[in-house]
């Protein structure tokens, strides 16, 4: 092994504490792209993982000791003790991610091939991996991209399976969430409009369009278009911000 | 005469000079006839022949062709500008005429005498012609020096003219042609040493009048006075202007005397346009439109004036009615619509007569109409109204009010006015329902004609979807009179003994009614019912039939001890006073619990048959009104004069405006629906604003969609999965297929 410079070794420590991989594979990526951290962890991420038998009877425990008594599911009290064990509240925001990293259905429910996925994915298969990754998962939000991805899966997530669309309380919550990781000036205003004049469920578009017109539009609404595709309910929410000078016409 | 001798060029001038002399003493001596001495004439033409015929070196034709030139020049300058520059004004002009008609006369003769040399030696040589020669000694030796004291002296006494005096037009029309002759083939001389002139003084000149007509005169004097002068102008180029002139001397005058006070005329207070309207001076208006109608845009603001002022009287007939309505009185509201009418065919005259049926004025008049036929007259939409209006005119017309021809004008005015109203659907609406009840109740009175030349004339103007169900409906009720005289013939007796007659609808056709099948009919009846039925089923093939019991009438003889009446009364009324055929005392909750009406309907009925103009029934307590403890009794002294009663019954308190816009509005979103996945489907990829203008102006013909509601549809139709938004850019739609 030839001698690594010190800021080398200090950037290989700090791969193998995140992606937990091992030291053959994280000095092949980090040489791949050149030293330079984030980087190696794309280069890293697209490699398929090989599968060991061991890591498959680890993730097989694992798996065993969430999952439902009557189904081959992880329920809501399995995910409770998951989230025990990596020591975060059921709430915090990184729960989603890590459903995202699953791709799982619905919330509060993990299938086994979910849960295997999501772990296989993120490249662990013990709690503690998991735990040291959850600083990596969270700032996965603070990508503009993932974000986006984030919140998109959201919608599917946390709505109820068989409807379409998504109930308010429920959305309320989600964009209480979601927007504490990403500054929205006007989340907490949209929130108030909502439960003063809809009562009604989100609609899928209207969820994504929210995004776009949170990352758009400015909060004085200077660049707002009123002739544009917004949806209907984003114009009354317009409307309501001048109706409550919040934001001058 | 054949000379063999050669002449001298100097011998040849001579001769030559004798005769020029001779020529200028006859012109000044003016006799009415200038003639040449024959032999003299002869010698002359001969001696220039022979000149020009002669060989070389005698042949004399340049020479000649310069002399004459010469002499051109001598006469012109020597003889004509002298006599002509010592006169003024009118004088000059006159001077000017004279020498000029000399002048002509000169040459005339010299070109005779030099005839020779215009056959051969000009055209061989491409010189100028001796005509064109002595055009242009005149212009340059004359003309030039003239010219502008000329022009000055003209121009004066055309004002003079246009100021009421008479002038000698021969001697303006002789001098103006000298101004064209010296353009020498062209008009350049007229134009610019004349013309440019004239029209700059016609401008100030009418400038002048303009300001002052405009202050001292009414619209109609002034455009009297405007057309006379347009008149005495086109009058002053014939007499002696060039033709070329009068398209621009007309062009200044209307421009200043029409265009630039346009304004100020149309809106005189007292005179203009509106008043002319107000007063009906249909003569003015004429005027008015044929003095602005040479005019690019001329016509603008005259049909602007006007659709301001129809837009205007309609405005107020809609505030007088929506007015009488807030202090209560609906009488207003009713007779409005024929007000409206009458308001469209008084001024479609005048778009027919002082407007020429001119398109611009058609537009003013629908813009016009546009504007006050889309306003609310105490809740109700011009829809609703036109709709009562051709409800009562139906309904009048089984009383012979109105003959067939007005009955048709009637008609044609009602669909016109239709083009006017915006929510045309929800006309069609209110009119169904109503032709409904004309249909199923007053069936005796309707008069086929009238309704289907309706029908037929709104299907032509909106298309036959929006009168398929109406047609449908007079269908039913044709269909159900031969479909009754079968159920008769059929029948060996009357079930029940009663005489039965069923109408059956398509329900698609008619608005829809809440059944009552849960009625107890009396045995009569119901056997009535079976009879039917089982008729029924052997002609058709798997239909249900509802009963609407609500919208019967039933005749009922009533034994009265005065005297038997006929009354004839609703199906539920009869209904009612069948279980009386039983009993003489009933309470409430025994009437209601053996028939199983509805609490309101039993009410109504009650009160009609209790409380009301005829007593059939004596009601304990004699109150007002019906409560749940009152106990009834048939009322065996009720008697009238009459043999045959009828006793109405109220119509349940539903509110029919509301549940037709409900209605209206549910289609509106099918339709919307529908326009949007048609324009997507064929055009696969549109941007948001698009599809909305797209989906409005598809629409228009029936409704005028609400932009929000169709922005709701689209989202509707992203959920259901039939659009999406594009990918990159939200504000574009792709259809999904």
């Amino acid at each position: 092994m030839h001698k690594l410079s010190r800021s080398n070794r200090d950037k290989l420590q700090q791969f193998v504490a995140i992606t937990g991989a091992s030291d053959k594979n994280a000095l092949q990526a980090l040489k791949a792209s050149d030293w330079q951290l984030e980087a190696a962890f794309d280069v890293f991420y697209s490699q398929p993982q090989p599968r060991s038998n061991g890591d498959m009877r680890r993730l097989e425990e694992l798996y065993n000791r969430y999952k439902d008594p009557y189904s081959d599911m992880i329920l809501a009290e399995g995910i409770s003790v998951l989230c025990s064990d990596l020591q975060v509240e059921p709430q915090d925001i990184v729960t989603l991610v890590l459903s995202w990293h699953m791709n799982a259905a619905t919330a509060c429910e993990f299938s086994k091939e979910e849960f295997f996925g999501g772990l296989q994915a993120l490249g662990v298969d013990s709690i503690g991996k998991l735990q040291e990754k959850l600083s990596f998962m969270r700032s996965e939000l603070k990508d503009e991209q993932k974000f986006h991805e984030i919140y998109n899966f959201a919608f599917g997530w946390a709505k109820e399976k068989g409807q379409k669309s998504l109930a308010l309380d429920t959305a309320i919550g989600m964009w209480q969430l979601l927007f504490a990781e990403r500054e929205w000036p006007l989340v907490n205003h949209w929130c108030d409009f909502l439960q003063d004049h809809h009562n009604k469920a989100i609609s899928k578009d209207t969820w994504a369009q929210l995004l776009e017109f949170a990352r758009t539009v400015d909060p004085a609404l200077s660049n707002y278009d009123a002739e544009g595709a917004w949806p209907y309910l984003i114009d009354e929410f317009v409307e309501y911000l001048y109706d409550k000078s919040v934001v001058e016409k | 005469m054949y000379r063999a001798t050669i002449i001298d060029f100097e011998q040849g001038c001579k001769c030559l000079e004798a005769g020029v002399s001779e020529l200028k003493r006859i012109l000044e001596e003016e006799t009415s006839e200038t003639r040449i001495d024959p032999k003299q004439y002869l010698e002359l033409y001969t001696t220039i022949y022979n000149m020009c015929i002669q060989k070389h070196p005698h042949d004399h034709s340049q020479r000649l062709y310069n002399k004459y030139h010469d002499i051109v020049e001598h006469y012109a300058k020597k003889t004509v500008l002298p006599c002509v520059q010592q006169k003024h004004d009118e004088y000059l002009l006159r001077e000017l005429s004279r020498r000029w008609d000399h002048y002509k006369v000169f040459v005339k003769w010299l070109s005779h005498f030099f005839n020779y040399l215009e056959r051969f030696f000009i055209p061989q040589r491409n010189y100028p012609s001796l005509l064109e020669v002595a055009m242009k000694s005149f212009r340059n030796r004359v003309y030039l020096e003239v010219q502008v004291n000329a022009k000055d002296v003209v121009i004066a006494l055309i004002d003079k003219e246009r100021e009421g005096a008479q002038i000698d037009m021969e001697l303006l029309k002789n001098v103006l042609d000298i101004f064209v002759q010296s353009g020498m083939g062209t008009i350049e001389r007229y134009k610019e040493d004349f013309e440019m002139f004239l029209l700059e003084e016609t401008e100030s000149y009418y400038a002048r009048k303009a300001s002052r007509w405009i202050q001292e005169c009414s619209c109609p004097e002034y455009m009297i006075k405007s057309e006379e002068s347009l008149k005495k102008e086109k009058e002053r180029v014939t007499h002696y202007l060039h033709s070329s002139t009068e398209s621009k001397l007309v062009e200044i005058v209307q421009d200043i005397l029409l265009v630039s006070v346009a304004k100020h005329l149309l809106e005189k207070e007292h005179s203009g346009c509106s008043a002319l309207l107000r007063d009906d001076k249909t003569d003015d208006l004429s005027r008015m439109y044929r003095l602005y109608h040479p005019i690019p845009k001329g016509l603008e603001p005259v049909a602007d004036a006007f659709r301001i002022y129809v837009a205007r009287e309609g405005n107020a007939l809609i505030k007088q009615a929506q007015d009488a309505a807030a202090n209560g009185s609906l009488v207003e509201a009713q007779v409005l619509v024929g007000k409206i009418i009458d308001l469209h065919e008084k001024y479609m005259v005048y778009v027919m007569d002082c407007f020429k049926n001119h398109t611009l004025f058609h537009k003013a008049l629908k813009e016009a109409f546009e504007v006050f036929c889309n306003k609310k007259v105490a809740g109700s939409s011009s829809a609703e109204l036109v709709a009562n209006f051709c409800d009562s005119l139906f309904k009048k017309s089984g009383n012979d009010k109105l003959s067939d021809e007005a009955m048709e004008a009637t008609i044609d005015n009602v669909v016109k006015l239709l083009d006017y109203i915006s929510d045309k659907d929800i006309f069609s609406e209110f009119y169904r329902k109503k032709l409904a009840r004309r249909l199923l109740f007053d069936h005796h009175k309707v008069n086929k004609e009238h309704e289907t030349s309706m029908i037929t004339k709104l299907k032509r103007q909106q298309g036959g979807q929006y009168t398929s169900k109406m047609e449908g409906m007079v269908t039913d009720m044709q269909l159900a009179k031969e479909f009754q005289k079968g159920f008769k013939g059929s029948l060996t007796a009357k079930p029940g003994g009663i005489d039965l007659a069923v109408t059956v609808l398509n329900t698609g056709f008619w608005p829809s009614y809440k059944t009552s099948t849960d009625l107890n009919l009396p045995r009569e009846m119901v056997e009535c019912v079976e009879a039917f039925k089982s008729y029924y089923g052997t002609k058709t093939n798997q239909r249900k039939l509802r009963w609407l019991y609500s919208h019967g009438t039933c005749h009922v003889i009533g034994s009265f001890d005065p005297k038997p009446i006929e009354l004839v009364l609703s199906t539920y009324q009869a209904v009612v006073l069948c279980l009386f055929n039983n009993t003489e005392r009933l309470t409430y909750q025994e009437i209601i619990e053996q028939l199983n009406l509805s609490h309101e309907d039993l009410v109504r009925v009650l009160l009609s048959l209790s409380c009301a103009k005829y007593r059939i029934l004596n009601k304990e307590p004699a109150s007002k009104s019906i409560s749940t403890t009152d106990v009834f009794e048939f009322n065996s002294k009720f008697t009238s004069t009459m043999r045959r009663i009828k006793v109405s019954i109220p119509p349940p308190p539903i509110d029919e405006r509301k549940k037709v816009v409900e209605d209206v509005d549910q289609d509106r979103r099918y339709a919307i629906d529908a326009c949007i996945v048609r324009i997507m489907k064929s055009r696969k990829v549109l941007p948001h604003q698009q599809l909305v203008s797209q989906c409005v102006e598809q629409l228009s013909r029936m409704f005028k969609p609400d932009i929000k509601m169709i922005k709701k549809r689209i989202e509707d139709l992203i959920t259901r999965d039939y659009l999406k938004r594009d990918a990159k850019n939200h504000h574009i739609f792709n259809y999904v297929a």
